[in-house]
């Protein structure tokens, strides 16, 4: 098992904006450290570049200046975006086995993953006709056949329904006990980020700037309706406000 | 027993399940659906060859010849081993081309369809390939290549590249970028991407560039045979011309046409069915 640290240091990154051209500068000599095994939510207003900041760490985007350094400089990543981004024309098994393939996992994980997340009865089906909390599962399924060294989030239950997205925050929250990855999480849900993360850091202005930090320090497994984590979950959402 | 075991007790397909065996008369009214299908193009055609056979008739005119003589020539150029021998020629020259006309316009269309300064590059010529008359593309193969294989593969290949280019370049462009997203952080081989990214997510563009880079093939190889070949279908139809054996430019004609009519029914439209029947089972 392998965890590594995600340092982001001084990093600058500027848009220039399509419809007006005008620069946009989102970063400005930003830094911050994920240590090993630790998962971090970050939450923020729209537009203060939560999902440029895990962009820069899934190597999706480059920074203008700054490094950006995650595990030993080519980590494997699980990424759960808010879409599943899944193949539809390819069944639900396929569409796990690729990524594991291509992370050289053997072919067995991925009935054993596939088994984790509930979906063992639909390997043989098509994205298409799963519901979106299956679909957001298989998603889920993929990122941790990997094995990934980092496990990045983005806004992974913000499409689905509250039950649906509270099991899969159960389910997320076992499969992180067991695998202990480095983790990111973005998301506009204070109460998600209190469940999930063991720092929440509240991003605000542009360039964006560490406004509040908050260490989660209930021990895990936590339970949604724990009175602690709503707690944090006010003070978040005072912070945002 | 949960939702699942009972769906794949059913025999739900998509569990892993074995299809029930459909009671006898569901057996029969979907033999009978299938069946009736292609009523709609025979009833044409058999339309057409009614009008024909009428005007034929009232003319008495040897530019006009009756079903019966076309039919008898197409019988004899059957018999004789000159249809198959001739349209297999053909088919070789057009397959040849069209392989290559696919695999060059399937790289150039997804290099196209990704670098936006590709794209400016290349289009010229795209623009090009597609308005030049397919009469001088082959005429041009005569004088370059003369009577070897190469100026028909060429011809079709240039005429069916033009196409076929424009549409995986729209296919592309179609594609939704987050799958590529997706293919760089699982870190998926270039191989992969190609057949289980971009080749779905074109298909559609891709079987509407075949359809049209087909089309313009038969064209193209019909004049390169009729100028500047000895042998294949447009050579046929040439030798039945310069005779003025119109019943023999019909038995030609005709045999092209059922040949394209395999091709197309028989498959191309197999393939398509395959290459898409995940989106049948997602709409079931």
């Amino acid at each position: 098992m392998s965890a590594s640290p995600i340092v982001l240091d001084g990093v600058d990154k500027t848009f220039i904006s399509r419809r007006t051209g005008e620069k946009q500068q989102v970063f400005r000599d930003f830094s911050l450290r994920v240590e090993p095994g630790e998962m971090v939510a970050v939450v923020g207003a729209s537009g203060t570049g939560k999902t440029t900041l895990l962009h820069l760490v899934a190597g999706l985007e480059l920074p203008d200046r700054g490094t950006v350094t995650a595990g030993d400089g080519r980590p494997r990543l699980g990424v759960v975006f808010q879409q599943p981004r899944l193949l539809d024309w390819i069944p639900v098994e396929k569409n796990v086995a690729l990524a594991a393939r291509a992370a050289g996992v053997p072919r067995d994980d991925v009935a054993k993953v596939l088994a984790d997340v509930g979906l063992a009865d639909y390997a043989g089906a098509y994205p298409s006709v799963l519901s979106g909390g299956q679909r957001q599962r298989v998603a889920v399924a993929r990122a941790f056949v990997v094995r990934p060294d980092l496990v990045l989030l983005d806004e992974p239950f913000s499409a689905l329904d509250e039950l649906t997205a509270r099991r899969l925050r159960l389910l997320l929250q076992d499969l992180w006990l067991r695998e202990q990855r480095t983790g990111l999480l973005v998301t506009h849900n204070a109460l998600e980020a209190a469940f999930l993360a063991d720092r929440v850091i509240v991003l605000a202005d542009r360039p964006a700037r560490v406004a509040r930090e908050y260490r989660i320090a209930r021990p895990r497994p936590r339970t949604p309706e724990d009175p602690d984590l709503f707690d944090v979950h006010r003070e978040i959402v005072a912070a945002l406000a | 027993m949960t939702l699942t075991d009972t769906a794949r007790a059913a025999g739900h397909p998509l569990l892993g399940g074995t299809e029930p065996p459909a009671p006898a008369p569901a057996r029969r009214n979907r033999a009978l659906r299938v069946a009736s299908r292609p009523l709609p193009a025979v009833a044409l055609v058999l339309l057409l060859a009614a009008g024909w056979e009428i005007m034929a008739r009232a003319s008495d005119s040897a530019f006009l010849p009756g079903l019966g003589e076309v039919a008898g020539d197409l019988w004899e150029i059957t018999e004789s081993g000159a249809l198959w021998s001739n349209v297999q020629v053909t088919l070789v020259r057009v397959a040849l081309g069209f392989a290559a006309a696919f695999v060059v316009s399937l790289a150039v269309g997804i290099a196209m369809g990704r670098n936006e300064w590709v794209r400016r590059f290349l289009e010229p010529a795209v623009l090009i390939g597609l308005a030049t008359p397919g009469l001088v593309k082959a005429l041009l193969c005569i004088i370059w290549f003369g009577v070897s294989l190469v100026n028909p593969v060429l011809t079709v290949a240039l005429a069916a590249a033009p196409p076929l280019t424009v549409n995986i370049v729209q296919g592309v462009r179609g594609v939704d970028p987050t799958l590529g997203e997706m293919a760089h952080i699982y870190r998926l081989s270039p191989l992969t991407r190609l057949r289980y990214v971009w080749l779905p997510a074109i298909g559609p563009a891709l079987f509407t560039g075949a359809r049209l880079g087909i089309a313009m093939a038969w064209k193209v190889i019909v004049l390169v045979e009729i100028f500047g070949l000895a042998d294949g279908v447009g050579y046929q139809l040439n030798l039945e011309f310069s005779q003025h054996n119109v019943a023999g430019v019909l038995a030609w004609t005709i045999a092209f046409a059922v040949v394209m009519a395999v091709i197309e029914y028989g498959l191309l439209q197999t393939v398509e069915r395959r290459a898409t029947r995940w989106r049948k089972v997602s709409v079931r």
